[in-house]
């Protein structure tokens, strides 16, 4: 068992409601320049969960299940900072009142998976409240490593071996080159995710990149994410897809940063039999993958 | 000489105001964290700035993504959003009050998301006149601009001024561009996915082995780069054969991910577009801007 300070962090109640979708125009180019109706983010979304296709929906950037925030901006950004992947949220206003989640994303909005009988239950505007477990979580024996956005029971969860020489390795569901890296750059490591592109259908059907789903662990080459998002060759860093696919150009499926080493630390191999995704490891969403 | 539209593009001013550097307040911690983690205080974005031109290495400053000469931005987010697209590089900008009133200047490139600045090159002693709040007009000639005959060239932010100087050649159905040097798709930073009628995109330089091993090492404000399999048409993102001009408009970062900003000029997701590498290929030189040249 790889050794963390689990013990010492801080278990602490943020919340936020369930926010509505808004629109500023209906319109907006996609990648061939046709205007495009956009819809996916925000609300809550009944038909996709962790575990469903990231491709192939109607839709942009789909954020699966119940998308959350805080009106105010300290209580956002603490709900953005310390919710961590695999918290357990609970509904407490409302028809589904008592209802329990568990947080599978970060995004625009706080994503929360729930079951199909509660998600039909909920309303805009319900309140949400998130034991937020995991901001601090370190791997004692890896200090090159750095430790993003999990709770201690995903990061127990990822099947993580010590393979000595400081050096971890773990299966993952697909593997991203650094060049297809693209939306969220100009963002810290610590904010939501950055996309993978995804508007070369053909370099990404070549890649084995065209059917990922919500929820699948990845690496990335090539990408050191310990301070912010950059190029830097033989580093690696895994992630989450936490949102569905998007037409515009420079984005696609959201990637999470969960662990990131600017070495070689990180070893990893794509496990095609067990697929890692969220799903399984969490037990919750799409059930065909557990 | 390739023939464009440009004698149906409409002239029209597009004003902003120097724009001061700011910082965050209290709790006074306004450093940015470095690609090594460290964190460092340095003068950013804004400002008029003295001594960084035009022609000037991108690196080894102690600022981070320094817009040299002068940055200038509307009060109105409508009217800096005007500003910010219609301006083009190598459109003339003049000085409409203070001290520097009269002065004339040229666009040298735009900044992105958490600026929305244009940048202007002035002379010196025009730069020794001017105060920040200064209203600066430019004479914004050039969106829309098209390519007879080339329906997959995208031209953005690119003025006829500038487009009539980049020595471009038709060569078997496509056109070559002389560049300073070709930026591969894994070194564009910031700014991916982001619009590209305006702001930039980065050269990412946390890995100096990569800068070298593309000749990206030796970078001046105002150099003409390529960006080799990226689409720049409706936002900036990887595509195959796909290939865009800009032009190194800001200092390099300290940040991971960041770096030389650079001002999208052309793209061609199809790839019509062939850029030749060439030893010197920079604005001052394009425009004839004296007080810019090396």
């Amino acid at each position: 068992m790889v050794r963390t300070n689990k013990d010492k962090l801080i278990e602490m109640a943020v919340c936020g409601e369930v926010w509505p979708a808004a629109l500023r125009t209906p319109y907006r180019p996609n990648a061939q320049g046709e205007s495009v109706v956009f819809m996916g983010t925000a609300g809550v979304i009944l038909n996709a969960r962790v575990g469903d296709r990231a491709y192939g929906w109607a839709a942009d950037h789909v954020e699966p299940a119940v998308s959350m925030r805080n009106r105010e901006d300290g209580p956002e950004h603490a709900l953005h900072y310390l919710a961590c992947i695999g918290n357990p949220a609970v509904m407490v206003s409302g028809e589904a009142k008592g209802a329990r989640g568990v947080v599978t994303g970060e995004h625009a909005h706080i994503l929360v998976d729930f079951e199909p009988d509660d998600l039909e239950r909920i309303a805009i505007g319900d309140q949400v409240q998130i034991r937020a477990l995991g901001m601090g979580l370190e791997m004692l024996d890896y200090p090159d490593i750095s430790v993003r956005k999990m709770s201690p029971q995903l990061f127990e969860s990822l099947r993580i071996e010590e393979i000595g020489d400081g050096r971890i390795r773990l299966p993952v569901a697909a593997v991203l080159p650094a060049y297809m890296m693209g939306s969220g750059a100009e963002l810290g490591a610590d904010y939501v995710d950055q996309d993978m592109m995804s508007n070369d259908r053909e370099t990404l059907a070549q890649l084995g990149l065209d059917d990922l789903r919500i929820g699948d662990i990845l690496a990335i080459q090539d990408h050191d994410h310990t301070f912010n998002r950059g190029y830097r060759e033989g580093a690696v860093t895994i992630g989450l897809i936490n949102h569905g696919d998007s037409f515009m150009t420079g984005h696609g499926p959201g990637v999470m940063d969960l662990l990131s080493c600017a070495t070689d630390k990180i070893e990893f191999y794509v496990d095609t039999k067990n697929r890692p995704n969220l799903a399984a490891y969490l037990g919750i969403g799409n059930k065909s993958l557990a | 000489m390739v023939a464009t539209n440009s004698d149906r593009l409409i002239t029209m001013s597009v004003q902003g105001n120097i724009v001061s550097p700011g910082y965050p307040g209290i709790p006074a911690v306004p450093h940015q964290i470095d690609h090594e983690g460290r964190p460092r205080l340095l003068p950013s974005l804004g400002g008029i700035v003295y001594n960084v031109r035009l022609g000037d290495s991108v690196y080894g400053w102690a600022g981070d993504n320094i817009e040299p000469g002068i940055a200038i931005k509307a009060p109105d987010s409508a009217a800096n959003q005007a500003l910010n697209v219609f301006a083009c590089v190598g459109n003339e900008a003049v000085a409409m009050s203070g001290n520097a009133k009269g002065a004339r200047g040229v666009v040298t490139g735009k900044s992105g998301r958490f600026a929305e600045h244009v940048i202007i090159s002035f002379p010196a002693d025009a730069l020794e006149q001017m105060a920040i709040g200064d209203k600066i007009i430019v004479r914004a000639r050039g969106v829309s601009m098209t390519v007879d005959n080339y329906p997959g060239v995208h031209l953005k932010s690119l003025s006829p001024q500038l487009f009539e100087t980049m020595r471009i050649e038709e060569n078997d159905g496509k056109l070559t561009v002389p560049v300073r040097a070709i930026v591969p798709p894994e070194l564009m930073g910031a700014g991916a996915g982001l619009g590209s009628e305006s702001g930039a995109i980065c050269i990412q330089s946390m890995d100096r082995k990569a800068l070298e091993k593309h000749g990206l090492d030796t970078l001046r404000l105002g150099d003409i780069v390529a960006m080799s399999d990226y689409d720049s048409a409706w936002g900036h993102g990887y595509r195959k054969g796909g290939m865009g001009i800009g032009v190194v408009s800001s200092t390099d970062s300290i940040k991971a991910g960041y770096g030389p900003g650079v001002t999208l000029l052309m793209t061609a997701p199809g790839g019509e577009v062939d850029p030749m590498v060439v030893d010197r290929m920079n604005l001052a030189d394009l425009m004839g801007i004296e007080w810019g040249r090396a």
